[in-house]
């Protein structure tokens, strides 16, 4: 990423730049030090060991183990304790299965069916195939865990795509960027399920409130995107017939039927969370192998090793965030955090206003689920006493990390985008801008009407 | 001797990944399964206890993940926040990223011999002991698994193997970073097979579908 980077115009500062930066940053740090006590100390070194820039998982585990052996006398021991037993909880096993089960479906060919569904649909109005690649997001999302996973599928597909059609380049791309970030929004999703662990959420419940605001989301999207391509006048494409579109959503039922293997299996209580994974990896195998035969059998060991690397990087920052909140909890942090919240007496709607300005500033360091194991169980406590449901908290936090995937500097859509359609990341970001400002409407709408997330979980008694 | 591990470190993470997604989806076949009355099949199903797949299924995945993320270092998928570092000049950058690495060298090291340490003390001593037939006096047999009975400090070892392996990874980075400046680097913006997708969409092929 780095050369990404300097093309952005992040290039090497100047020496003198580089002093004057470097001490602002560590008189900073020492302040936060001096005027937090502990807690400043654990902040305050995390943000130093991270800025570093090694692997936020490493900065999380040595924060805790250079504390405990400087300033506490907890027993060495715990430490080794808690690095067993931190992962060993069922529900986090779904992370694996979910990524798996992901990267078989973006290699199994169910996004082409999806998108050929869309077009026939949509292609006919204003900016059809942008119109359709947003709605093949939105499917594809409500049966994949993963933003990145969404992208790569969904973009890989119909960027070519509207190239050849005579769209600019960038439009797709911003379309793309965003609408795929609809991944971890709707139905399952990976933050989701870290945040069920970290807050003891009930995850079916976190993927149903997801579907509601997702909709909303789709629809605000193709909003823009209708107004921009009618504005430009972007090309449209003949109107498909009825059987046409039935022979697309023949073909992409496969696919779909993926939704209710996970909803129904968990609302019905046939599966746990997990089993509904493990569940759906087997069977997004099988269709890709046998069914639509889009992947040769030979790839599948090449799936499960990226599947496996990816996910070990995600259960090796849980275990050590574990370590981080058991250091957390030791000092009492999340209880005086929240005392110190509450103490300002903002109020419901200033606590949320709050919450979301300190994770969008986190999304610019940082990636979701880091961001979500260190951030959930700060806020949580402070949520719950201000009466905030648990499941529309989650779902701010999701919403947050959404737009994170899609700015500089960390955003992972946008890196992915970037290698599809071989554009710097400095135009990405410009050609984003317009669906980064309806996810920000979005956001608000969100945040200040928990009934959009909490109407059907509760209608369907999951909560 | 590298290559061997490499290779063998890519398979068994493999294996795990492939091996438990079977574990669970048999234990689920295997409790819908046995409530059909096909006479003969329910009576064998019911005769397996299939209560150790949630338990094997975990275990797998947890060595998956400290092994997993030791194959992670030398292929660069770990994030960190470059924000900085990638500003500071030349000369600086590269003490910051030799500082990184030790911190990753000095932090798993740390994590492998506690965890030694713990899976020492809980039962591996009493193993080695009874295997070499030399007096085991009051050391302690230790715990065992819940379901599968299997010792805890087999099962735990994966905490000093994989940091340990994960330890000598960010040597052989520190080492190739020493000797030619460069980093592994896993390359998100790579998308595999993305050339083989032309003309795979039929609706946009089709001639004279522009208007």
């Amino acid at each position: 990423m780095s050369a990404v980077a300097a093309e952005a115009g992040w290039g090497p500062m100047s020496k003198t730049r580089a002093a004057v930066w470097l001490s602002i940053i560590v008189g900073l740090l020492l302040a936060v030090c001096v005027v937090g006590g502990n807690i400043g100390i654990v902040f305050a070194l995390l943000i130093a060991l991270m800025l570093t820039g090694i692997p936020v998982s490493i900065a999380l585990g040595l924060t805790v183990l250079l504390f405990l052996l400087l300033l506490t006398h907890v027993p060495i021991e715990a430490v080794a304790l808690k690095l067993f037993t931190g992962i060993e909880k069922f529900e986090i096993m779904s992370i694996p299965f979910f990524i798996l089960a992901g990267n078989f479906l973006t290699h199994g060919g169910v996004a082409k069916r999806m998108i050929n569904f869309a077009t026939s649909m949509v292609g006919h109005w204003h900016g059809g195939l942008a119109l359709a690649g947003i709605l093949s997001c939105a499917m594809f999302a409500l049966v994949c865990g993963s933003s990145v996973a969404t992208v790569v599928a969904i973009g890989s597909i119909i960027l070519p795509a509207m190239v050849k059609q005579g769209y600019p380049k960038r439009f797709g791309a911003g379309v793309i960027i965003t609408a795929g970030s609809l991944g971890i929004l709707m139905l399952p999703s990976i933050p989701k399920v870290i945040y069920a662990i970290s807050t003891s959420t009930s995850i079916g419940a976190l993927f149903v409130a997801g579907l509601f605001p997702g909709m909303l989301l789709t629809a605000m999207l193709c909003g823009t995107t209708w107004f921009l391509a009618k504005k430009n006048n972007y090309p449209r494409m003949p109107k498909a017939t009825w059987g046409r579109r039935w022979k697309a959503f023949r073909e992409s039922i496969w696919g779909l039927m993926l939704v209710v293997i996970i909803i129904g299996g968990i609302y019905s209580g046939i599966f746990t969370a997990t089993e509904a994974a493990a569940m759906s990896a087997i069977y997004a195998f099988f269709i890709s192998v046998f069914v639509y035969r889009d992947m040769p059998f030979k790839n599948t060991p090449q799936v499960m090793k990226t599947s496996a690397s990816m996910s070990a990087m995600l259960l090796y920052i849980i275990t050590n965030a574990v370590l981080f909140s058991f250091l957390m909890t030791h000092e009492n942090i999340p209880q005086l955090m929240a005392d110190w919240i509450l103490g300002k007496e903002l109020g419901q709607a200033g606590f949320l206003f709050f919450a979301n300005i300190l994770l969008l500033l986190a999304g610019n360091v940082m990636e979701p689920s880091s961001i979500i194991l260190v951030m959930a169980p700060i806020l949580h406590p402070a949520a719950i006493r201000l009466g905030i449901d648990s499941v529309h908290l989650g779902i701010l936090i999701d919403a947050n990390m959404e737009v994170g995937l899609c700015h500089p500097p960390v955003g992972l859509n946008l890196y992915v985008a970037s290698g599809i359609s071989k554009m710097s990341i400095t135009e990405l970001t410009i050609a984003v801008m317009p669906w980064l400002g309806t996810m920000l409407v979005f956001l608000v709408i969100v945040t200040y009407w928990p009934g959009l997330s909490l109407w059907l979980p509760r209608a369907m008694g999951m909560m | 001797m590298t290559k061997i591990l490499d290779l063998f470190e890519e398979w068994f993470i493999t294996f795990l990944m492939g091996g438990a997604t079977l574990v669970i989806f048999l234990s689920v076949i295997h409790r819908y399964g046995s409530g059909f009355a096909i006479p003969i099949m329910q009576d064998w199903l019911l005769s397996l206890n299939v209560s150790w797949a949630q338990e094997l299924c975990i275990i797998m995945f947890v060595w998956m993940a400290k092994f997993g993320a030791a194959y992670g270092v030398r292929a660069g998928v770990h994030v960190g926040v470059d924000v900085l570092v990638n500003r500071l000049p030349e000369d600086w950058k590269k003490i910051a990223t030799f500082v990184a690495l030790s911190c990753g060298i000095v932090f798993t090291g740390i994590i492998g011999t506690l965890g030694l340490h713990f899976v020492w003390e809980n039962g591996m001593h009493y193993a080695a002991f009874s295997t070499f037939g030399i007096a085991t006096g009051d050391l302690p047999q230790g715990p065992t698994t819940p379901d599968l009975e299997w010792p805890t400090w087999a099962v735990y070892s994966a905490v000093p193997l994989g940091s340990y392996l994960m330890c000598f990874r960010f040597l052989q980075v520190t080492w190739r970073f020493i000797q030619t400046g460069e980093l592994p680097r896993h390359d998100h913006a790579h998308v595999e097979g993305l050339s083989e997708d032309d003309g795979a969409f039929d609706v946009v092929a089709a001639p004279g579908g522009v208007k």
